[in-house]
């Protein structure tokens, strides 16, 4: 009943204007932006793909994903921190928790943490933020609960160590190099800091899984670590190393709507080529 | 209840900011938005007490402890105290409390904190090269192809390289300019952000549906 | 370990040594080359160059303290290119930390050099928190927005801000970051509000904000000292960037030096371990 009124009513709800008048009934485009028509209709592409493949996945559709490197050596990086008795860092991001890579980084952290805590590895996690501090924490702490570890669990695991973003790469390098981690894992935003994090860890002898949706830091990643992950391979990290059908349903609609990019892609090449593209081109301009 | 509201909340909050997309200034749905932004560097201003207290905790602990390195936890905690209280200290007591120009606040962001931030900084363009000296390796034909690339356009970019180029063929400083930065480049970039865009809308749905939680520590 | 295993793992602190020399050198023994200029910097000059006297510029220094040494050159040379062709400053920034000071310090001391007069000439608006907010806000006015200056001074007070409302009485916006925000100057206000907007980044940004440029949405670029250097040529005032390009040509130079002996080693290496094995 909850989620009936969520869908139906408040949306209708949100567009009153001022005057309190509903929307439905008033005409719409007073407070409707009808120059966002062509954004609203790839919203809801979007959406109805992804819906669409959860749904199908929900049903028991086979899905198939490809192999990311990077997200199978997760567990081969942990064991590896296990037998030389060293600790796991994690570093989930340098962007505030309302960013989504930070979000993003943090379901991995659930990840990893859950295995660190099967296998009893150390888990260090300095954070930059205080809410990703919060975050992080409950997430840590859940993924030990779960693995039936509560009392293993170390609140210090998650750390706060600078707002700063080089006073925060100054004291994960120290880190770095008095604890000397076997495996570290960067999942997030990251930016002029990335490459000085990779090369001391480097430096350290860690083995390094390194994923970030900027792609201006990508080639350092590359550089530097032994496994990278790349943009939208991030975001589908939790999906992939949970195996659960509806998040992988998610994966397969958001590649569904790239097919559909590469077609309108290849379509206005063809139109623009024989200069009739115009109007077909200010269909996806967005204002 | 526990994790039902939560949900809610995620969707509603969610949900209300793609509608302000769609809608003129003025509408409810803009304003709520409006809202919201506010409350979150609210919330973000009230969660720095968190951040204080997990910072001098965990250095404390190093220092009770006296765990390998506790010196540098001694000099944390006197960082945090000697930056921190004296910026929240009323001006009127003293023209070196509070951040304006001349205090002490904003003489440690000046003269400590920036040349180490600028120091940190510089420190890329020598990990830079040790990394470009270990990873440049013609392994494979895509790591020559990365090599071949790096090293034109480290030479693109400097006036000694521009001319070094010139001298091989007059046309290959505009062609590192037209078919590698303006071409390959500018193509894999698109790809990329069109993909880690695509990826974030996904993961975006997904969170506002509930069909993710991992980020809750729910699996 | 023979000649060609050193050659190829070379021990990082070497390099460490040979980099800092490297950086040292041309500051005892300066070294100049002829710079040559870009498409993209060219453009951007030519943009600001086409102004006609009196419009008024939005300057932005969306830059942190650690990245003046690239961030900087462009601000000055930009700045300078401003003030001699008597166009109107206003700057803004979206950095809490430092961006309000860092701007203060640049307008002034170029101001002073060139006789403009704050109030009149430039103005320094300062920073306001939730950048999407105020990018979106000044789209239909400013005041709004920033209701006094950096120093508090309301903008009823200012001559200039008389008649500057909105970015419809601007005619270029001059982005000059290290930082996400261009996305945003483009995507919420080029897009939005048709007014052209030219970048000067840091060299790791530039190569993503290309596709900015081919599209048409971004009216030229400057990346890292090098664009610095470019735009320095183009005005006529030589400065740090075109001092750095010394520095920076030799690094440059070493890294590809090192990429070669660390390339002739391994290659070598496995030429003679093939040898051997035959």
């Amino acid at each position: 009943m909850i989620a009936t009124f969520l869908i139906t009513q408040l949306p209708i709800l949100l567009l009153q204007g001022p005057s309190g008048v509903p929307g439905p009934a008033a005409p719409i485009s007073p407070l409707f932006r009808i120059d966002r028509i062509n954004a609203l209709i790839i919203v809801l592409v979007f959406s109805a793909a992804v819906l669409l493949y959860t749904r199908w996945a929900k049903q028991g559709m086979k899905l198939f994903v490809r192999k990311i490197a990077g997200l199978d050596a997760v567990e081969e990086a942990v064991g590896r921190a296990t037998e030389m008795g060293r600790p796991v860092l994690f570093v989930p991001g340098l962007q505030e928790l309302d960013e989504i890579q930070t979000i993003a980084g943090i379901s991995i952290l659930g990840r990893v943490a859950r295995i660190t805590a099967q296998y009893e590895t150390p888990l260090v996690v300095p954070v930059r933020y205080p809410l990703v501090l919060a975050a992080s924490q409950e997430v840590v702490e859940q993924a030990y609960r779960e693995a039936g570890k509560e009392d293993s669990y170390n609140k210090d695991t998650v750390q706060y160590v600078a707002g700063e973003q080089m006073a925060f790469a100054a004291t994960v390098n120290g880190m770095m190099m008095r604890d000397r981690p076997a495996a570290n894992i960067f999942m997030g935003a990251f930016f002029a800091e990335a490459l000085l994090l990779a090369e001391t860890g480097n430096a350290a002898g860690s083995i390094q899984i390194a994923g970030t949706a900027q792609p201006e830091q990508l080639p350092f990643f590359i550089a530097a670590c032994d496994y990278t992950l790349m943009g939208e391979e991030l975001y589908a990290a939790s999906a992939y190393l949970s195996h659960e059908p509806l998040l992988l349903g998610g994966l397969k609609g958001q590649d569904m709507m790239k097919v559909l990019i590469v077609l309108a892609v290849i379509i206005g090449v063809v139109l623009v080529a024989f200069n009739v593209g115009g109007t077909y081109v200010s269909w996806f301009q967005v204002r | 209840m526990k994790r039902t509201v939560p949900l809610i909340l995620a969707f509603i909050s969610g949900i209300v900011m793609v509608i302000a997309f769609f809608c003129r200034e003025g509408s409810l749905a803009e304003n709520l938005s409006q809202e919201f932004l506010i409350w979150s560097s609210i919330i973000g201003g009230f969660s720095l007490l968190l951040g204080c207290a997990s910072i001098v905790r965990v250095q404390w602990k190093h220092v009770s402890q006296q765990k390998s390195g506790w010196g540098f936890s001694v000099v944390t905690l006197a960082a945090v105290l000697i930056s921190g209280l004296p910026g929240v200290f009323a001006v009127s007591w003293s023209p070196l409390f509070g951040r304006g120009t001349g205090s002490i606040y904003d003489w440690i962001f000046v003269y400590i904190s920036t040349p180490m931030s600028g120091t940190m900084f510089g420190i890329l363009a020598f990990y830079i090269a040790s990394a470009a000296y270990r990873a440049f390796r013609a392994r494979s034909a895509e790591a020559t192809l990365l090599l071949i690339t790096a090293s034109l356009v480290m030479l693109w970019r400097i006036p000694m390289g521009e001319a070094f180029l010139g001298t091989i063929s007059s046309h290959l400083v505009d062609f590192v300019n037209t078919y590698i930065m303006l071409g390959i480049n500018l193509a894999v970039q698109r790809g990329i952000i069109i993909g880690a865009a695509l990826g974030a809308a996904s993961m975006s749905l997904r969170i506002l549906l509930g069909i993710e939680r991992t980020y809750m520590g729910r699996g | 370990m023979n000649i060609w295993q050193r050659m190829s793992s070379i021990d990082r602190h070497y390099v460490y040594l040979l980099v800092a020399a490297t950086v040292i050198f041309p500051l005892i023994v300066p070294a100049h080359f002829p710079i040559g200029i870009s498409p993209e910097a060219r453009q951007l000059y030519e943009a600001v160059d086409s102004l006609p006297e009196g419009s008024v510029v939005l300057l932005t220094f969306d830059m942190y303290a650690n990245n003046l040494a690239e961030t900087e050159p462009i601000a000055r040379a930009a700045l300078y290119h401003l003030f001699r062709k008597n166009l109107k400053v206003v700057t803004v920034t979206t950095i809490p930390f430092g961006g309000p000071s860092i701007a203060e310090r640049i307008t002034r001391e170029l101001a002073a050099k060139y006789h403009k007069t704050y109030g009149v000439d430039y103005v320094n608006l300062g920073y306001k928190p939730n950048y999407v907010s105020v990018l979106k806000g000044m789209g239909s006015s400013i005041e709004s927005i920033y209701p006094t200056d950096n120093s508090s001074t309301p903008l009823a007070q200012l001559p200039l801000m008389q008649t500057v409302k909105n970015y419809a009485d601007m005619k270029f916006i001059y982005v000059v970051a290290d930082n996400g925000i261009v996305d945003y100057w483009i995507s919420i206000v080029q897009a939005q509000y048709g007014i052209r907007v030219g970048c000067g980044v840091t060299s790791v940004m530039a190569p993503k904000l290309y596709a900015y440029v081919g599209s048409g949405q971004m009216t030229g670029l400057l990346g890292g000292m090098k664009g610095a250097a470019e735009y320095e040529l183009l005005v006529g005032k030589e400065g740090l960037a075109v001092t750095g390009m010394g520095i920076q040509s030799l690094v440059h130079l070493l890294i590809i030096a090192l990429i070669f002996i660390g390339n002739l080693g391994f290659f070598m290496e496995k030429r003679r371990a093939a040898r051997a094995k035959s």
